[in-house]
Order: C-alpha cells, then sequence, then structure tokens
C-alpha cells in the first residue's frame, strides 16, 4: 500500500481513538497498569540477578562456632584452617568483636544495639574464610563441617540460592499478576475497538461497496488498538522510571547508606528503563494487535 | 455483459425471494427491474453486488462467473460497478467533494488523480457549486447526484440503482434520471431497480418485471404493469 495510503489510515485510526475517548483512556490505563506491574517484578528480578552476580564473584565462607566453645578449641581449628589448600584469607572474630562491628557499622542506628554487652551478646564466634577460586568452596565447607564446634557453615551459595527463590517467587506470582492484568486489558480493549467499529458501521459498510480491501477497512481499527497499546506502554515507561529513581533517592539518602547496603547497590536507572521499555513497547504494541485482531475478526464483517 | 441462469435464492428462513431466473443484459443496456414490494428486485441487486450467494444458479458478469471469484477478487469486482440506493448513504461527516473522493482514495488513486477527476464527476451530476456542503446541507436530490458522483468517479462499467428516486419528488426524480440516461449513453450498463411507473414509462427503455421472485415479463421499450 502507498504512504499516502497509510497515513490515511494512521488518521482514521487516530481519530477513532480520540472519538471513543472514554473508552480508549480505560483501554490505555488497563494496559499501563499491567505493563507497570510488569515493570515493577522485572525491576526486582534483575536486582536480585544483580545482586547474585556480585555474591558469586565474591566466594567467601563463614562458620559459626557454638555459644561457649573452648579458647583452646579454636585455637585448634585456627591451625588447621591454616593448613587447608585453597585459603587465601582467613579471620577469627569474636562475638565481641563482631558486636563492636555491628556497632560501629549502624553509625546513628547503633541505639537500637544498646541493650547488649558481652553477657548477653547474641551474636556467635566466627571464622571468616575467603578462598582462591570458588572450586575450592566445596572442600572447605566440608571440612569445617566436620568440627564439633560449628553451629552453622554459611557460604555465598546459601544466600544465592535463598535470594534466587526469592526472585523466582517473585518472578512466578509477578507474572500471575500479570497475565491476569493483560487479559483484563485486553478485554478492555476489545470492547474499544468493537464500539469503534460500530461507530464506523456505515462508512465501512460504504466501503464496501465501493470495493474497498479487506484489510483497507481493517488496518484502522488495528492501527487504533496498537496506539492504544504504546500509549499505555509510554505512561506505564514513565511511571516505572519515577517510581525507580524515587526509590534509587530514597536509598541514597537512607543512614544505612556505605555500609549494609553497600553490596547490594541497586541497579542505576538506565540498566534497567532500557529493557523494560523495550519489552513494554512490544507487549503493549502486541497486547493491542491481538486485541483488536480478535474485536475485528467477530465483530467487523467484511 | 450480465447473465443470470437459473438463479434461485432461498434465504436462511426458508423464504425463495427469486425463482430460477434468467436474464441476460448487453453491454450498454438500460434495464429497468419492476415488481412489487418484496418480488425480489433488491435480491437480484445484492447477487449482482456479491453480497449475498445464490441457492442455486449461475451469475456471470464480464465473462466471471461470481460463485467462482475469489473473496479477495471481490473488492476488485465491485470497482467495477457502481451503486446508489434509495437512501442515498453519504458520509455525513465529510463534504460533497471528500465523499466523492473517498471512493478514490480507498482504490489508491493519486492525489493528482483525485484532484481532477472529483471536480470532473461533480461538473457532470450539476453539483460543481456544492463541492464543499455537507450532506445535512443539501436537498434529496443534491445528496443523490453526490451518490452518483460518488458511484461513478472510478468509471464503473455498469451502474446499478436501487429505486435511486424512492426519496424524492417527481420533479427532482426526473433530473436524477436525467443523469442516469447520460451515463447510460457514454457507455455504462444501467440496471434500476424501481417502483416509479411515471419514470419507466416515459423512458422506453427495457422493462424486467418480477412477480414473487419469478420473471413474468421481459420486454425492450417496455411498459410498467404491476398488480399491486
Ligand atoms: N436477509 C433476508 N432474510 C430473509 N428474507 C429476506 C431477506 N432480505 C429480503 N428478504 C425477503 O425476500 C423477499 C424479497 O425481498 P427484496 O428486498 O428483494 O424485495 P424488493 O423487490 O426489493 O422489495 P421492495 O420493493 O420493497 O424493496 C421479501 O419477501 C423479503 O422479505
Ligand atoms: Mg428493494
Amino acid at each position: 500500500m502507498k504512504i499516502r495510503t497509510w497515513k490515511r489510515m494512521a488518521g482514521q485510526g487516530f481519530r477513532s481513538l480520540f472519538r471513543n475517548r472514554v473508552m480508549s483512556l480505560a483501554s490505555i490505563s488497563a494496559i499501563a497498569a499491567a505493563l507497570f506491574v510488569l515493570g515493577l517484578v522485572m525491576a526486582v528480578v534483575m536486582n536480585f540477578n544483580n545482586i547474585i552476580a556480585g555474591l558469586e564473584s565474591k566466594v567467601e565462607i563463614t562458620i559459626f562456632l557454638k555459644t561457649d566453645t573452648h579458647s583452646s578449641d579454636i585455637k585448634r581449628m585456627e591451625q588447621q584452617i591454616q593448613s587447608w589448600e585453597g585459603i587465601s584469607e582467613w579471620e577469627y572474630i569474636s562475638k565481641d568483636e563482631a558486636l563492636e562491628t555491628w556497632r560501629e557499622e549502624w553509625g546513628d542506628m547503633a541505639y537500637l544495639l544498646d541493650g547488649y554487652n558481652s553477657e548477653n551478646n547474641p551474636l556467635p564466634d566466627s571464622f571468616h574464610i575467603k578462598v582462591q577460586k570458588p572450586e575450592f568452596v566445596e572442600s572447605v565447607v566440608e571440612k569445617a563441617s566436620k568440627f564439633a564446634a560449628v553451629e552453622k557453615v554459611q557460604y555465598s551459595k546459601d544466600v544465592v540460592d535463598s535470594i534466587a527463590s526469592i526472585a523466582s517467587t517473585t518472578r512466578f506470582f509477578g507474572m500471575i499478576i500479570v497475565v491476569v492484568l493483560i487479559i483484563m486489558a485486553m478485554i478492555i480493549i476489545h470492547n474499544t475497538i468493537r464500539i469503534s467499529v460500530y461507530s464506523r458501521r456505515r462508512e465501512v459498510n460504504i466501503m464496501k461497496y465501493i470495493g474497498a480491501t479487506d484489510w483497507y477497512i481493517r488496518w484502522p481499527f488495528l492501527i487504533e488498538g496498537m496506539a492504544l497499546g504504546l500509549i499505555g506502554a509510554a505512561i506505564s515507561g514513565g511511571l516505572t522510571a519515577g517510581v525507580y529513581s524515587l526509590l534509587l533517592k530514597r536509598i541514597s539518602s537512607s543512614p544505612m547508606q556505605g555500609n549494609l547496603l553497600s553490596q547490594f547497590q541497586l541497579l542505576p536507572l538506565d540498566s534497567i528503563l532500557y529493557p523494560i521499555v523495550g519489552l513494554f513497547i512490544m507487549v503493549g504494541s502486541a497486547v493491542g494487535i491481538a486485541a483488536s485482531l480478535l474485536s475485528i475478526s467477530k465483530h467487523l464483517k467484511v | 455483459m450480465i447473465q443470470f441462469i437459473n438463479v434461485s435464492k432461498v434465504y436462511d428462513n426458508g423464504l425463495q425471494a427469486l425463482n430460477n431466473v434468467n436474464i441476460s443484459v448487453e453491454s450498454g443496456e438500460f434495464v429497468f427491474i419492476v415488481g412489487a414490494s418484496g418480488a425480489g428486485k433488491s435480491t437480484l441487486v445484492k447477487l449482482l453486488l456479491k453480497e449475498i450467494e445464490p441457492t442455486e444458479g449461475k451469475i456471470i458478469v464480464n465473462d466471471v462467473d461470481l460463485s467462482r471469484m475469489k473473496r479477495k477478487e471481490i473488492p476488485f469486482y465491485r470497482r467495477g460497478i457502481g451503486v446508489v440506493f434509495q437512501d442515498f448513504r453519504l458520509l455525513p461527516t465529510k463534504t460533497v467533494y471528500e465523499n466523492v473522493a473517498f471512493a478514490m482514495e480507498i482504490v489508491e488513486a493519486s492525489r493528482k488523480e483525485i484532484r481532477r477527476q472529483v471536480p470532473a464527476v461533480l461538473g457532470m451530476v450539476g453539483l460543481a457549486s456544492k463541492a464543499n456542503a455537507y450532506p445535512s446541507q443539501l436537498s434529496g436530490g443534491e445528496q443523490q447526484r453526490t451518490a452518483l458522483a460518488r458511484a461513478l468517479v472510478n468509471n464503473p462499467s455498469i451502474l446499478i440503482a436501487d429505486e435511486p428516486t424512492g426519496n424524492l419528488d417527481a420533479a427532482t426524480a426526473a433530473e436524477i434520471m436525467k443523469i442516469i440516461n447520460m451515463i447510460n449513453h457514454r457507455g455504462t450498463t444501467v440496471i434500476m431497480a424501481t417502483h416509479a411507473r411515471d419514470i419507466v414509462n416515459s423512458m422506453k427503455k427495457r422493462v424486467i418485471t418480477f412477480r414473487k421472485g419469478i420473471v413474468v415479463s421481459d420486454k425492450e421499450k417496455g411498459e410498467y404493469f404491476c398488480e399491486d
């Protein structure tokens, strides 16, 4: 088809969109809501994945000891640990030191720890071991677990696994909500196009007598559906960007910045926005086109 | 050439609108289709436009069997046929010019062609001065002329008119007939379904009379007769 024809069809589609503004607005809100939730889920999952990647690059093993472990046991363990293969650094941190470190790290919030002293310190004594390569983690964990005084051996794999499972749960439930919202958006867009077909039925009838091809008649409705999807995508893109940058600002101004959260930096806006907006454009136009195709095949007799 | 060969049409509700119709119309002919209300005139028009399918029989237009025509070919077939109806069927939001240009846009005519052809056709039907008026600002006769201009703008070889004067007074109807007659003289085949006895009798053209879906008479230079 000629460019002039496409322009005419686009004009027709947008006029229709404006003529049914109430329905158009409902459609755009529905698709924007669905995409916004999709964006939030993506932002969360992308951040989790980033944290996982960060943790996997730092392989650290923490051995927590049972309370009241005798200092001679600790000495013996120290000697053995030194002899293990693949250890790059190790450190013993007593529970008193641990409490002290927490006090420092928490800064302004340290008053929360005020009730604790060496008598009732809830923290355990611990060894912190860094290995030269991730391959050594397993053998170190295995050997450490054999110590009688060990309460728990924690290493990044645990954290990675639990973050990964939170991420996949988020993705799973998030996607269910997204699918439900997309179905709702499709129903609303479907109805919008139906009304638009109805309000242009005279014109469509005349077009058929004059000899318009089926696609000449259909395209303006498809363009209208696609425009609804794309406007929805633009709005949800803006919304996602706004909410995310607000979150970034909140977190960077929080008192715990620089210590506790320092290794869990949120991804910068750019790096999440491009993939998300790309997906919005694809999903938005696909939903709009699919809904109008369904509506046209049901309501537009060409 | 248009041929109806043993054509019958039974609607879904079981009503037989046409019964074994055999008609042959040469290119350039002018044919009136007459008959009482419900005789099957509009059914014949719809069959010719391939809006509905015959239950039995064959319709052949310019050597093409309509039942063999692919769905995709229908729009292109219709471009060769101009149609006007009793109720004009103009778009109320478009001017006279735009209503006519619309028919050319649909067949993707160039802007240049549209600018040349639309005023020419409007001139032919005597509406040059009303090009920028909206249908609501026009008389019935002017609206029908606009519809005629739209039907003719793509130079169809056949003009089908289903009671084109049904909503018009006698004087206006006569003017419309003058235009249709002129179009016929330029070589376009005209098929016109009508109730209008005076028009039929004054034109001295071929008249095919239907009664309850059956062709009861087919006469050159015929007269309107109908026991309604
Ligand atoms: N879609 C349809 N379904 C069922 N019956 C129909 C349909 N269209 C027309 N009919 C019936 O078929 C018969 C012929 O109708 P048609 O419209 O062809 O008559 P007509 O000669 O054009 O009448 P009029 O002069 O009133 O326009 C009528 O009895 C009508 O009720
Ligand atoms: Mg009729």
